[in-house]
């Protein structure tokens, strides 16, 4: 009996001090490990989405409080003047999560132009959304009165071949951000204008 | 104990070196000996994991009872692989990506619980130190030496650390001399095994004395 | 179609040993005699597929909804040694005719990293839960096929004239590289998610 006792203590003391020095450092590095991801990852996909901006949009970022959720807003200048917003947004396509950024000219209210970034699509035909830069072409200039759409759909995007369900996915992503945007609008401005100062 | 405490490390550099004498933790070496760097990476990650679980299973080798000894182990190696994840995905996150599934799969790597249990829990702090020490850094040469045949073989190039140390490979025979066809099959699955096994055939012939 | 992708790809393209190196000690370990590589590729398939389910139920709806992510490697570890310790009970106690053929495997299964890389491997890839299940169940039957065919070379090997320095693991590694080779032939037969 005295020895099932000590295993069960020496686990559990064992576990606990493992557990909570995890914690902590997770908690310490964490900072660092998403300005990796963000300088890896999305940095490159952000930048080729403002090629225009005189900026570095990913040193421009901010973040923005929305219910529970924190949002990362990339902002790109173009010839100085910071009207660029860059929403993060994802939708399930077709293999899985599809990750879209958003990019919003906030002084003309139209999309600036689209970029996935990471989706499970099956190669060939649905990874075209990411690998088919005529296919996220389609997105620039469009209004935001209007939600975009697939041409089936009654819109004006001509759907990836043997991919709607991915190119359905990547319209529902640009709506819920542009969704987002109208929303946060009169916070996202003020941002906005901070960075311009 | 008779023997000379400094052979406690320097064994695990030739007559114990892994995986080459002590066949155990294949998985790693076969995996990412792609390049000389991701080889080195792989090494200092283990030997990283190896120190400090030797370290800690040495301490607590009283405390720890027998009946759930490798509960306890594998607790403890597990908690270290994930300090060497987090921390490698915060400095080093290219390396990360490229290692991908065998940074958490240090934790099964038969070479780290086998010290743990062989060595750490029936030896004294200071010999598991340099025991830990001297298996783990002949782990990194091992897979630095296989990465090194490989990829030099396969690509034709030497990177030692691309980007904080070096720009670029150190060696380049496909730019240097145009005549050069790498030898693809060596950088993909099958060399791996190829390779590993004619080194180890070489290391067969050169007896371990 | 898409399951049955997943299928070809987790045994025949992506085979978990030959092109992915995981489970490595297993394989050179108990390939010796056929009578043991079926053993231990029974008890792979039995405690991969269960491993493979519960770890994607408890990533998904443990750890990452508790922003507990970070201890994935230590939960997985120890989810698998439990249940290899369980499965051990339960077969001993309720067939003890399978027990007694895959009795003495489990216990290294434990350490056995194709059960734990599958497990990472259907978290990274973000797999939903039916394509976790299926492709668990193809990596461990494209493991056991692997290491039932590797058995069957290397039997024949013992029948051979080796050259000394090339005996016994050497020997083994290079017969490991020409079946990765002849797996080698699947690649790119299907673009599956895994």
């Amino acid at each position: 009996m005295g020895e099932m006792i000590k295993m069960v203590v020496v686990l559990s003391i064992l576990s606990v001090i493992s557990g909570g020095g995890l914690g902590y450092l997770e908690k310490k590095l964490k900072p660092i490990q998403e300005k990796q991801i963000m300088e890896k990852v999305k940095g490159p996909a952000v930048k080729d989405l403002l090629k225009d901006a005189s900026n570095d949009p990913v040193a421009d970022r901010f973040k923005i409080q929305d219910g529970d959720e924190e949002l990362t807003i990339f902002v790109g200048a173009i010839d100085g003047k910071p009207k660029i917003l860059v929403l993060e947004s994802n939708a399930s396509g077709y293999g899985g999560k599809l990750e879209l950024l958003v990019g919003i000219d906030t002084e003309e209210e139209k999309l600036s132009g689209i970029r996935v970034t990471t989706h499970t699509e099956t190669a060939g035909l649905g990874s075209n959304a990411k690998d088919d830069p005529s296919f996220a072409a389609q997105f620039e200039g469009k209004s935001l009165e209007k939600s975009v759409a697939v041409v089936p759909d009654n819109g004006e995007i001509s759907a990836i071949g043997g991919a709607t369900i991915t190119s359905r996915a990547v319209c529902k992503a640009a709506n819920q951000a542009i969704k987002k945007y109208k929303e946060l609008k009169p916070k996202l401005l003020e941002e906005l204008k901070k960075v311009s100062q | 104990m008779a023997k000379p405490i400094y052979q406690e490390f320097t064994k695990g550099l030739w007559k114990e070196i892994p995986p080459f004498r002590l066949v155990l933790g294949l998985c790693p070496v076969l995996g990412v000996t792609t390049s000389v760097e991701n080889g080195i990476g792989m090494g200092l990650a283990t030997t990283f994991v190896l120190l400090c679980s030797n370290i800690l299973v040495s301490l607590l080798r009283k405390v720890i009872p027998s009946k759930v000894r490798i509960a306890c182990f594998i607790i403890i190696i597990a908690t270290f692989v994930i300090v060497v994840e987090q921390v490698m995905k915060a400095f080093v996150y290219d390396l990360y990506n490229t290692l991908g599934v065998f940074i958490p799969l240090i934790v099964v790597n038969c070479v780290v619980l086998g010290r743990a249990e062989a060595f750490a829990s029936k030896n004294g702090i200071f010999r598991s130190i340099l025991d830990g020490l001297g298996i783990g850094i002949g782990f990194t040469l091992s897979l630095g030496a296989l990465g090194l045949v490989r990829e030099f073989l396969g690509k034709g190039t030497i990177t030692v650390w691309g980007e904080p140390f070096f720009e670029g490979p150190i060696v380049n025979l496909v730019e240097s001399m145009p005549s050069f066809v790498p030898f693809e099959f060596m950088v993909q699955a099958p060399g791996a095994f190829v390779a590993l096994g004619l080194m180890l055939a070489v290391m067969n012939l050169i007896p371990s004395k | 179609m898409e399951y049955f992708e997943i299928i070809i790809a987790g045994i025949f393209v992506n085979n978990i040993l030959l092109a992915q190196f995981l489970g490595n000690c297993p394989f050179l370990g108990t390939s010796k005699k056929m009578e043991t590589a079926v053993g231990m590729s029974m008890a792979v398939v039995f405690v991969l597929v269960m491993a493979g389910v519960i770890t994607w139920i408890i990533f998904h709806k443990i750890l990452d909804p508790n922003k507990l992510v970070y201890l994935r490697t230590i939960t997985f570890i120890l989810v698998i040694a439990s249940l290899v310790q369980f499965v051990e009970m339960f077969l001993k106690k309720s067939i003890p005719a399978l027990y007694a053929g895959l009795g003495i495997f489990l216990p290294l299964i434990t350490t056995n990293c194709a059960v734990m890389g599958a497990c990472v491997i259907n978290i990274d890839k973000e797999l939903t839960f039916l394509q976790a299940l299926v492709a668990s169940f193809a990596y461990a039957v494209g493991f056991g096929l692997a290491l039932i065919l590797f058995a069957g070379v290397r039997e024949r090997v013992l029948l051979a004239r080796v050259p000394k320095p090339l005996q016994d693991t050497s020997i083994a590694l290079v017969i490991a590289g020409v079946i990765s080779l002849s797996f080698y032939a699947f690649q790119g037969m299907v673009q599956a998610v895994i």
